[in-house]
């Protein structure tokens, strides 16, 4: 295996991205990625915070304390993982992390690994989706994710512009991935429309150092608009309209819980910004 | 005078008799209260190399020439080796042998649960060895799987004979009785996830064996690997100076041991077999699930006059039937009792002891029984706990039983309930609860020490023990300081290493500090009266500082040995407690946050209340994480184990911790050694599950009667009580508070 | 097989290993640095926390090849008052989480010297000590400066 570390992109030539590798590394270890050539691209992805524009290479430690960015997106930053997870991950790796799935993470051959099956759905799913989950039921772990959706960012790589709620998709029978990203795509920046208040609540089974069983992010737009966004209960982050949209959720058996549980906090999180 | 006596020893609530010699044990305890050493705080003398990375454990240690062994686990919950061709592995880079099963102890051709261990191999680096073990081609013939307790039971496979018992007339009890609750309470697979993995390296230096490992019972791996490998015992040495955790999971050579000798043998090198965490998770043990089928049934007075239990231990593919219904046979006065257990066997891996085994899980059951029985007859739980207090044993007097006193510590912090109400919201429901704690404690002999004193007046405990990290040098430090009235900067404390001392008892089931202490100080003992005689024979006075009594002795050196005494006969020992705890229930997302904890617990004499502090504060803490977070889960398809790593094994973060007060009785027990002291590692963790479910029962009402109280066990506990209250209302009744 | 420079503890190393090896690797391995311990090799539990550059990082999923910075290990730290204050408070049970315990705690000391419980538990908390020794830690980093 060998390491490159461009510093422009225009170097980029193939291989597997990683950043601060904290996904990266233990899915090379697991066997659940392969590479020959590892591009390490913290010296091509900008970061930083500068105005409504935060560089993708931004840690969360760094968005933790960065009092310049809507607190939903501070507060998620401040909840997810762990310090020093924080300290070595960034905003634009967090934003295409893998789910906890713990099929998908042992190697099952599930849907997302390109079989034909999710063994969630029959098997033990207690963590997993409530929503978008008859082809896969996995839940998606990203706290800051569902911030930047409720937050209405834009993302900007090397080939486009979308907003990043177009970064995810869901996975079908002719397409597994979760992601839209083309091959050497990379994240660049993050920018934010001008804030209006914002709030991330997050349920976690331990204090600190969980993901989201359930995260939702408010935040009020400049047009009055409220947008509402979870962690952890879809294949990708999830935007409802309203709180009512919770009884349309399609929750497993065990995955029941998580319907009063979004419930309240999307109540709680609307209240907090009334 | 030495004699050789037949006695009864208990470890992790099994009991065995043992023939064992015992010198006299003349020694009188020491007066109740802190004495010059014994009784104050003590930072640990090993406590500087922990700290600054120095200290090697078994993972740090490096022979020359290791070689990295990986274990081959297989991948079915129920599957026998129909063919393995273990070449392709040997022609690998950096491969130097392999085996297959049956050519090491634990490496077996049926496997009985998904993780047991098939074949391994030895190799330079561990990604070569793990390289390899993924090349051995071997075809499996799957077999049944049963996975499920009640099913094994039904179907009578089980790892032994149900385990029955039955005083007085239970069921005329309860047909007379005033007041019958039951319930069905389950308790979940926990995993021990010591820090440092399970783990050895084996080198042979002629024929002798030489075993590093990270264990908590030095002798008993000498004891079973010379006794599986055809060895004289003095031909197997086992080493360990310092290991990272075990709680009870590494009482035995396991597996890897083997490995690991077998693969050292073959290559003529030394070769480690270490435990991933992935392997850690799956197939190191567990604190097995149960399911708990209780009634009770009192009078209307309060008095409890009978208890029935069905208790299903899912043992798992082997392992022993853990006492899951002693607290209901022994926590209470009650005539009439009657208990089954099973052990289901199910092609799960293997339980192993985990910190107090079945007390920890049947405490739970029983406690929250108690509760519910409280509130049916409307009697405050203390106070029904107080009226049913056993005074002995089934008969048997106890050695020492200060539970009434650690009632009466915990009135403060019960009578804070009303207070804790108080700060109730529409939100944030705040109650208290109790439970009791019961537990077998003493240890037992054998045990030995040496004490080495020289002419600088300093002397060295030489044993060859294992501190888990409890403490237990620092304790033995204490201890022959105290005895031979010298400062503890002048005792040094030798362990680990089998080569290097005598027989120590296991660092398990609490039993280091009674079992060793005793030893220690007795040691001491004859060191101090060679000692006085010498300062007789120099007509020095009485009280001459031991340090110039033996300021002349230039290289001659006072050798003292002592031995632990017997358990007193016809006495049961044990330990008791409660804990008192705080919790704030969010009834809108099913969050439960544990406030406080005060914890009372009587183990006889506290030897360093600092590290007695630590214990029970680490108890507790892990007490809280098979509480609230942690649970093993697995495929119910094919039997395997999906929590492998500690992102889905959820532990207490230093975050997830309550305001923690300790307190105990410290009274020796009169009974008890030379040192009275029963024995404090595992009583902190049995009562605080209970404790804490009672607690929440007092703030919302809801019931929970599974673990982990998981937001999905909250939040139905809270519904159902809410039906509960509706249904009530409906009658004309007036709402349970 | 790849050159590799590392600067650990003031000290400059030339080494040659294969690009994927871990920080934590070249350290207990190549180094005999075996203060930083590695207990579940994914991330998880913080145990081979290190400093690169005074952030607490986990040495186990860093690629030793993609460091860039200063790395201090727990032995680069023995003389640091917390070590003191450790074993005072006795913040040390079976001691395998402690080097990584006392790393992550010197990060914080150094950015705030007088940390309040809530900073403590929030900055700690990816260090996870089974023990259950999270109370006397706390004490520790409290009392730190003696």
């Amino acid at each position: 295996m060998e390491l490159l570390r461009p510093s422009s992109v225009e170097e980029l030539d193939g291989g597997l991205l990683v950043h601060g590798g904290t996904e990266v590394v233990p899915l090379l270890r697991e066997g659940l990625l392969e590479a020959e050539r590892l591009v390490d691209v913290r010296g091509v992805v900008p970061r930083g915070v500068d105005g409504g524009v935060i560089g993708a290479g931004t840690t969360l430690a760094e968005l933790e304390v960065e009092p310049a960015i809507p607190d939903a997106l501070r507060e998620a930053s401040r909840l997810a993982a762990s310090p020093q997870l924080r300290s070595m991950g960034s905003l634009g790796g967090n934003l295409l992390q893998a789910t906890r799935c713990w099929y998908w993470r042992l190697g099952y051959d599930c849907r997302l690994h390109g079989g034909d099956r999710c063994h969630a759905q029959d098997g033990e799913h207690r963590e997993h989706a409530i929503f978008a989950n008859d082809f896969c039921a996995s839940a998606h772990p990203s706290d800051v994710a569902a911030a930047l959706v409720a937050l209405g960012a834009r993302v900007r790589t090397n080939l486009r512009e979308l907003a990043v709620e177009e970064l995810y998709r869901l996975p079908d029978e002719g397409n597994r991935s979760t992601t839209t990203l083309e091959d050497g795509e990379l994240l660049l920046e993050i920018e934010l429309p001008p804030a209006g208040a914002s709030v991330y609540l997050k349920a976690m089974d331990r204090k600190r150092w969980a993901f989201p069983q359930v995260g939702v992010a408010v935040a009020r737009h400049e047009d009055g608009s409220t947008r509402i966004a979870l962690a952890g209960v879809a294949p990708i982050p999830w935007r409802i309209e309203s709180v009512d949209d919770l009884d349309a959720a399609t929750p497993l058996p065990r995955t029941e819980w998580k319907v009063p549980l979004a419930r309240a906090l999307v109540r709680r999180a609307l209240a907090a910004l009334a | 005078m030495a004699r050789l006596i037949r006695t009864e020893k208990e470890v992790e609530g099994r009991f065995e008799e043992v023939w064992i010699v015992v010198e006299e044990d003349p020694l009188e305890q020491w007066p109740e209260g802190q004495l010059a050493v014994v009784g104050r705080p003590a930072p640990r003398k090993d406590g500087p190399e922990r700290v600054r990375g120095e200290a090697r454990y078994t993972a740090d240690l490096r022979l020359s020439g290791m070689l990295q062994a990986a274990v081959l686990r297989s991948p079915h919950a129920h599957a026998k080796v129909r063919r393995i061709d273990l070449a392709p592995a040997l022609a690998l880079p950096g491969v130097r042998a392999a085996i297959g099963p049956g050519e090491a102890h634990g490496l077996e051709e049926e496997a009985g649960f998904a993780g047991a261990a098939v074949a391994a191999v030895a190799a330079d680096t561990f990604a070569q060895a793990r390289a390899a073990v993924e090349a051995i081609d071997v075809e499996w013939e799957e077999l049944e799987v049963v996975l499920d307790p009640d099913d094994a039971v039904k179907r009578e496979q089980l790892t032994a004979e149900p385990r029955t018992y039955e005083r007085g007339e239970v069921d005329k009890a309860f047909a007379d009785a005033d007041v019958v609750v039951e319930g069905t309470y389950r308790t979940q697979t926990v995993l021990h996830n010591s820090m440092e993995t399970h783990q050895a390296i084996c080198e042979w230096q002629g024929d002798t064996l030489h075993v590093y490992i990270s264990t908590q019972f030095i002798w008993g791996i000498r004891q079973a690997v010379a006794q599986t490998l055809e060895l004289p015992e003095d031909k197997v040495r086992v080493v360990c100076e310092f290991m990272g955790g075990g709680f009870g999971s590494k009482n035995g050579p396991d597996e890897y041991t083997y490995v690991a000798a077998e693969l050292a043998k073959r290559t003529g090198l030394p070769v480690r077999c270490a435990l991933t965490r992935r392997e850690e998770n799956t197939s190191a043990g567990n604190r097995n699930a149960t399911i708990q089928r209780l009634r009770a049934g009192a009078r209307s007075d309060g008095t409890i006059v009978a208890f029935e239990g069905e208790f299903t231990n899912s043992v798992g593919w082997s392992g022993w039937n853990a006492s899951t219904e002693g607290p209901m046979r022994m926590l209470y006065d009650c005539e009439n009792v009657r208990t089954v257990t099973y052990g289901a066997k199910l092609n799960t891996p293997p339980m192993k002891a985990f910190r107090a085994p079945g007390f920890v899980e049947g405490t739970f059951g029983l406690e929250c029984l108690i509760d519910e029985l409280a509130a049916k007859l409307e009697v405050d739980p203390l106070e029904l706990r107080r009226r049913n207090y056993a005074a002995s044993n089934e008969g048997t007097p106890f050695s020492s039983k200060n539970l009434e006193d650690c009632y009466r510590m915990a009135e403060p912090h019960w009578e804070r309930r009303h207070e804790v109400h108080s700060r109730s919201d529409a939100v944030w429901k705040r109650g208290v609860g109790m439970a009791s704690q019961i537990w077998y404690g003493g240890g037992g002999p054998p045990s030995y020490a040496w004490v080495r004193l020289g002419s600088d007046g300093r002397a060295t405990v030489i044993t060859a023990m294992q501190d888990i990290g409890t403490g237990t040098r620092t304790a033995m430090a204490q201890i022959a300081a105290e005895e031979l009235g010298i400062p503890l900067e002048h005792v040094e404390v030798a362990l680990g290493d089998s080569a290097r001392g005598p027989y120590a008892s296991i660092s398990a089931g609490s039993s280091t500090l009674p079992s060793m202490g005793p030893a220690v100080r007795a040691a001491a003992a004859d060191a101090r009266e060679q000692v006085e005689d010498i300062a007789e024979q120099r007509g020095l006075p009485k009280d001459t500082p031991l340090q110039e009594i033996v300021a002349v002795l230039e290289e001659s050196q006072i050798l003292g040995k002592g031995a632990r005494g017997p358990n007193p006969t016809g006495m049961s020992v044990l330990t008791f407690g409660v804990h008192v705890v705080e919790v704030a229930v969010d009834v809108e997302t099913g969050g439960v946050n544990v406030e406080r904890v005060a914890a009372i617990h009587d183990v006889g004499r506290i030897i360093n209340p600092l590290g007695a502090s630590s214990q029970v504060e680490g108890g507790v803490i892990q007490g809280i994480g098979h509480t609230l977070s942690e649970e093993r889960l697995l495929d119910p398809e094919t039997g395997r184990i999906l929590t492998t790593s500690l992102d889905s094994y959820r532990m207490p973060t230093i975050a997830d911790v309550p305001e923690i007060i300790c307190e105990f009785v410290d009274r020796p027990d009169e009974h008890l050694t030379n040192l009275g002291s029963k024995g404090l590692g595992e009583p902190p963790i049995v009562p605080i599950a209970a404790a804490i479910a009672n607690a929440i029962r007092d703030a919302t009402g809801a019931e929970v009667h599974e673990l982990p109280i998981s937001r999905e066990e909250m939040l139905r506990a809270l519904r159902e009580a809410e039906e509960r209250a509706r249904e009530k209302e409906k009658r004309g009744a007036p709402a349970a508070v | 097989m790849s050159d590799l420079r590392l600067t650990v503890n003031g000290g400059e190393h030339v080494l040659d290993v294969p690009v994927g090896t871990s920080l934590a690797e070249i350290l207990r391995d190549q180094l005999g640095l075996t203060g930083t311990k590695i207990a579940c090799n994914e991330g998880h539990c913080g145990a081979c926390t290190v400093q690169i550059d005074g952030v607490p990082q986990l040495s186990c999923i860093t690629l030793a090849h993609a460091v860039d910075g200063e790395v201090t290990t727990i032995e680069g730290l023995r003389e640091h008052p917390l070590v003191e204050a450790f074993v005072r408070a006795d913040a040390v049970q079976c001691g395998y989480c402690t080097p990584g315990q006392v790393v992550s705690a010197a990060a914080l000391v150094a950015a705030n010297p007088q940390p309040t419980r809530e900073q403590i538990r929030h900055a700690m908390a990816g260090n996870i000590c089974r023990c259950g020794t999270y109370p006397k830690i706390e004490e520790a980093i409290l009392s730190w400066q003696g």
